[in-house]
């Protein structure tokens, strides 16, 4: 029962969209049916996009080190961030939630907000392809226009919005990696076998262990690891 | 597929082959990883593309085309934008359907702000955004960005008019 109450307050925004579809459905199965039939396109759509997004942001972020990141899209990167940030999410494809796990990573990499900001944005409304579309139907001048004010609009707002956001305001980790790889403080005695065995991925912090962020781990060499702790405060999920 | 689409999948293909032939177990851990992005994020999008297809069968574009259509300017160009962050409709469906509302004497200004916030805002994907990067840069984003739609929708009016 418990577990079914966490499920809901996980995933509320999911259980209210299945509500809404069994109760329309009730009132007029037209309208439930149609819905169901306009998601397919959606669908095909994701499934084009998300398996490539998920591969290449793996990818990218276990090649490419924390310190280019910065260098190219940190604070520090100036004009030479903002116009990568605009170039990234130009030549970018799918809708703008395809967006967001590549923007995580690219943040938790260490590039600034305003060009995650940047980045999102440019990924929703000045995407090549359709501004091709948008000169066929609505004429070259409007696109143009549209355009050029849009890319003002979002230099304007991305720097607005790095004044109200700071890095902290975003989730620090990744939930998945969380789960998987756990230290019980309480149990822990600061012993650093741990540290020892594996010094890339952890790290004592004062007189316990604690994980690195963001390391891609053997899992392997963890299992020894967390065997090797002698009182078992390192704790595994999933792997 | 999109030429950008494919493109996309060529490079990621090439990276992965790349990454394979210098370092496997490197590789396998970031397809795992790449796994578990995509399965703790699939309900969410799941949940965002099936409340767009509820959305668009309650609303219809040719509906709310016919809702614009019938208020003065100021209150449509609202209402468009607001429209556009409730939809999320794919491209090759939007502009036709802008470019009939801007003939059908909609006028420009509606037009652009329902066409900016369509893609850019969401009250569709917004659960999904929150849950990635958190309520305030969530919140922040989409009410900028809304705001900045419809700034850009009043300066193309006065501009093409």
């Amino acid at each position: 029962m418990n577990k079914l109450i966490n499920f809901i307050k996980g995933n509320l925004f999911m259980v209210i969209v299945v509500l809404a579809y069994i109760i329309l459905t009730i009132v007029n199965p037209q309208l439930g049916l149609q819905g169901i039939k306009n998601s397919k396109y959606y669908i095909i759509e994701m499934l084009m996009i998300m398996p490539v997004i998920f591969v290449l942001t793996a990818l990218l972020d276990t090649w490419i080190p924390k310190e280019t990141i910065m260098k190219f899209l940190g604070k520090d990167a100036k004009i030479k961030g903002v116009i990568l940030s605009f170039l990234f999410g130009s030549v970018s494809a799918g809708p703008i939630y395809a967006a967001f796990p590549f923007c995580v990573m690219l943040h938790k990499k260490g590039a600034s907000i305003k060009n995650i900001i940047i980045i999102l944005s440019s990924w929703a409304v000045i995407k090549i392809p359709m501004l091709l579309n948008e000169a066929k139907f609505l004429g070259p001048k409007f696109m143009m226009i549209r355009w050029i004010l849009t890319i003002i609009a979002i230099l304007i707002f991305s720097w607005i919005g790095s004044k109200i956001i700071k890095d902290e305001d975003l989730p620090q980790e990744n939930e998945e990696e969380k789960a998987e790889i756990y230290i019980n403080e309480k149990a822990c005695m600061g012993c650093t076998v741990c540290t020892k065995k594996y010094p890339e991925l952890f790290i004592m912090d004062g007189k316990k262990a604690s994980l690195k962020k963001y390391v891609i781990y053997d899992s392997e060499r963890l299992r020894d690891t967390v065997m090797s702790c002698p009182v078992k405060a390192i704790q595994l999920n999933n792997i | 597929m999109d030429i950008f689409t494919i493109a996309i999948w060529v490079l990621t293909v090439g990276l992965l082959i790349f990454s394979f032939i210098k370092n496997k177990r490197k590789t396998k851990d970031a397809l795992k990883r790449a796994f578990f992005m995509g399965r703790g994020m699939a309900l969410s999008i799941f949940a965002v593309i099936f409340a767009i297809g509820i959305i668009l069968a309650v609303l219809p574009p040719d509906k709310i085309s016919e809702i614009i259509g019938k208020q003065n300017l100021f209150v449509a160009t609202i209402a468009a934008a607001v429209f556009g962050t409730i939809t999320l409709i794919p491209a090759f469906i939007a502009f036709p359907l802008i470019g009939t509302l801007a003939g059908a004497g909609v006028g420009i200004m509606p037009s652009v702000a329902f066409l900016t916030t369509l893609t850019m805002v969401g009250v569709a994907t917004f659960p999904l955004e929150k849950k990635e990067f958190g309520t305030k840069f969530a919140v922040t984003r989409n009410v900028l960005s809304f705001l900045f739609a419809i700034v850009i929708a009043i300066i193309m009016g006065v501009i093409l008019k």
